[in-house]
């Protein structure tokens, strides 16, 4: 592990940025997830239609393939951003397809009567989806959000394939000087289980918090 | 539990199923060496029955009838695979080949595509027999594998979008976005000469080349043979100055192994006095980089071979 | 129950989101024409650049790396299901030699990025003399890490059958082994057969972790592609094609399923 020790300030460097990635793109996750929810249970057709479509597609493609395509092919349309700004965007983009899953079936385990009870209350369908329905499906979908936030958190580490210098890529590059794979890739890997085990964490202890007892 | 299992099955089934239906009729790539026709593998030499020791490295892979090298699929002029024909062609792909052919007797070579992260394992444990891949010696890498060679001695150079000012020599990088192959010699070289020089990585040649087209970086640092022949295909970038580092490529073997090494360093000397390391090199490199063959680096001049 | 949130939209609401539709379909077309408008522009439509993939050795190279990623995801995805059907098991036994390890093993690999298992497999095993075809470079650190999903969908599973189902078995005589096989796995199966689905499709795409340890799958494929054609959008673009398309028939195979067993029960 001494080798990692060496190179303490940038293997920092490549923390910070796989946090600003994680965190950007949980946060970017998160509300797109919500949209995409919403979408899929509302009144309109089309909207419905489009929600289903985002979940399809973008749980069907590899983040990589996604990565690249985007970082490469948007330019071509015009659009440039910043690496790190098109990997936060993109991972948003691909994690909001698994939240918005999640969410809904969060969204179908909330009982019925609850609907209706919002409904003869004079709820609007943007009041009993927000006050009513998704309060009560977060409660049963904080486990699998937590899966969801681990699983972003590994999947950072792609943003290295489009220049993003992150944790990951660090460890390669230490590695390429010092050719000790071992040491480098477990230490890495001690640092993302820990990241990953706080999520848990907050996680499990959110789920304790919030389940009601039935 | 039976139902369960069915369950498991058919979808598994399923999936097999869909799978198949998309290669039918789809044989393998035709991955046999076809007998190449190249001059230059007739006059390729091999090994006397005397030099293949008993119990040595090579004997074993005169057995086996088979060389495994560890290489790219990915390099082109060196180790690229052509989809159409299946064949690895390049530089580094056609001296295994004339490797195999001195120690079997025929150029049968199964290429273990590798990635600079695993070439010293994959030698340690024996999964491949040598590495050709612009394997660069270096005293670092010597205490983990030996290096037979230097087979070729290439350098870095830079490469800029056509009318780009200010940028002749490395020192020139310095404060600038500079692009790199993850996992080449390039980025600890522009560490060393330009270390205000910002470095971003690409996983491959052609993401490097649309990055630099885009503007994501100034220029493009990457060996001379790739660029030189980047520019010929892609009119809007250009190759600036001369070669600014001396790269020793090493055929990459087991640590320890003195008596294969010296085996290999021998098949050098031959296949360099035959002219056929020479052949190979217009093949390949020549079909880009104008002039002769140079002159092969000496064998074991360079600290770690 | 999506449709208890909101009224059936009468002839006025029906007729402002028929408006609002089309100015949206309208808006939306516009916006794409100017990005392919752009994108020809940029030359990126040009035939010759996309010629190469009308071609049949380009697409027999990415099929071939197409039965790659397909035969490790089937091998991985068989194995790692068998080992967390077990784990499942393990973890709600009732025997705590059983369910500790089972819960340690699920809960250490959940946050143990897959790539990090294939480095160990590639350089750490070798180094204590067990070293795997390349195949198995990439299905065991694959099997290893899906299995804890798999472990938690099954228990998940096992967990949502009402506990009456095992009182009854319990009830008739059945002994706990025979309960669990005959009467609540079989049920538990069919419930969380869309998450196995889709837990599958994740696999078939952590499969293109297969470049790290050079094994030849799809992803890979292209990339050896965009080296010899210098085409890295368009090859790209056919490679998310690929994907999608698998991906998505699997996912309608799921959904049928789904129907088809929900019909039966």
């Amino acid at each position: 592990m001494s080798v990692l020790l060496d190179h303490l300030p940038v293997i920092w460097q490549g923390l910070v940025v796989t946090l600003q990635l994680t965190v950007a793109s949980f946060l970017g996750a998160a509300v797109l997830g919500v949209l995409v929810t919403a979408m899929r249970v509302s009144p309109v057709g089309v909207l419905r239609a489009l929600g289903t479509a985002y979940v399809e597609a973008f749980q069907n493609l590899p983040l990589l393939v996604l990565l690249v395509l985007a970082f490469f092919g948007l330019p071509e349309i015009g659009i440039k951003a910043e690496p790190l700004v098109t990997a936060i965007v993109v991972i948003s983009i691909y994690e909001a397809a698994y939240i918005a899953e999640a969410l809904r079936s969060g969204v179908n385990s909330v009982g019925k009567g609850q609907g209706e009870a919002a409904r003869a209350l004079g709820l609007t369908f943007r009041q009993s989806l927000w006050y009513v329905i998704l309060p009560q499906a977060l409660r049963t979908v904080v486990q699998p959000l937590g899966n969801i936030i681990i699983a972003l958190t590994m999947n950072t580490l792609l943003a290295g394939a489009i220049s993003v210098v992150d944790l990951t890529e660090e460890a390669k590059r230490i590695n390429l000087v010092e050719a000790q794979p071992i040491p480098i890739f477990v230490g890495v890997g001690l640092i993302y289980a820990l990241i990953a085990s706080g999520v848990g964490f907050v996680t499990g202890r959110l789920e304790r918090r919030l389940v009601m007892v039935r | 539990m039976k139902k369960m299992v069915a369950v498991v099955a058919v979808s598994l089934l399923g999936l097999a199923a869909c799978s198949s239906t998309n290669t039918s009729g789809s044989p393998a790539v035709p991955g046999e060496a076809k007998p190449a026709a190249a001059e230059w593998l007739a006059k390729a030499p091999v090994a006397d029955a005397a030099a293949i020791l008993p119990g040595s490295t090579m004997e074993k892979i005169k057995k086996r009838g088979e060389l495994i090298v560890g290489g790219s699929l990915d390099a082109p002029l060196l180790s690229q695979q052509n989809p159409v024909s299946g064949e690895i062609e390049g530089f580094d792909a056609d001296m295994g080949k004339a490797l195999a052919k001195y120690i079997i007797g025929e150029p049968k070579v199964k290429i273990v595509n590798s990635a600079s992260e695993t070439r010293e394992a994959l030698l340690g444990n024996g999964t491949v027999d040598v590495v050709f891949q612009t394997y660069t010696i270096t005293p670092e890498r010597a205490e983990q594998v030996a290096f037979a060679g230097p087979y070729y001695t290439s350098g870095l150079t830079i490469a800029v979008k056509k009318g780009t000012t200010g940028i002749a020599k490395p020192e020139d990088l310095n404060g600038k976005k500079v692009i790199a192959g993850a996992n080449t010699p390039a980025i600890a070289a522009i560490k060393k000469l330009a270390p205000k020089a910002e470095i971003v990585t690409f996983g491959s040649d052609p993401e490097c080349m649309q990055a630099l087209k885009q503007d994501r970086g100034v220029a493009y640092v990457q060996d001379e043979t790739l660029l030189i022949a980047n520019a010929k295909k892609d009119p809007s970038i250009e190759v600036v100055g001369n070669p600014f580092t001396q790269d020793p490529y090493g055929i990459g073997l087991k640590h320890g192994d003195e008596q294969f090494k010296t085996f290999v360093n021998d098949w050098l000397k031959k296949t360099q006095s035959a002219g056929v390391w020479q052949q190979v090199w217009k093949n390949s490199i020549g079909t880009v980089v104008q002039g002769e063959a140079p002159a092969p680096p000496q064998i074991g001049s360079v600290p770690g071979s | 129950m999506s449709s208890l949130l909101f009224d059936e939209p009468g002839p006025r609401a029906r007729r402002r989101i028929r408006i609002a539709t089309v100015v949206g379909v309208l808006a939306a077309l516009a916006l794409a024409a100017l990005a392919v408008r752009q994108f020809a522009a940029n030359g990126q439509l040009a035939p010759e650049r996309w010629q190469p993939y009308a071609t049949w050795p380009m697409w027999r190279y990415l099929l071939d790396g197409l039965w790659s990623t397909a035969l490790a995801a089937v091998v991985s995805a068989a194995l790692s299901m068998a080992l967390g059907l077990v784990l499942a098991l393990g973890r709600l036994s009732e025997r705590r030699w059983l369910r500790v390890p089972s819960a340690a093993y699920v809960e250490v690999v959940r946050v143990i990025p897959a790539l990090l298992l294939v480095y160990v497999v590639l350089f750490a095993l070798p180094k204590y003399g067990l070293d795997l075809p390349l195949f198995w470079k990439l299905v065991v650190p694959l099997t290893v890490s899906n299995a804890a999903a798999f472990a938690e969908i099954f228990r998940a599973g096992i967990l949502s059958i009402e506990r009456g189902q095992t009182e009854a078995g319990l009830a008739v005589g059945l002994s706990r082994g025979q309960t669990m096989r005959m009467i609540v796995l079989p049920q538990a199966a069919r419930r969380v057969l869309p998450s196995i689905v889709s837990q599958s499709v994740g696999l078939l795409k952590d499969t293109s972790l297969g470049f790290v340890v050079s094994y030849g799958e799809l992803l890979y494929s292209g990339k050896v592609l965009a080296s010899y054609n210098g085409l890295v959008i368009q090859t790209y673009v056919v490679v998310a094609l690929i994907y999608l398309g698998v991906n998505a028939s699997l996912s309608k195979l799921a959904r049928v399923l789904e129907q088809r067993s929900r019909a039966h029960a």
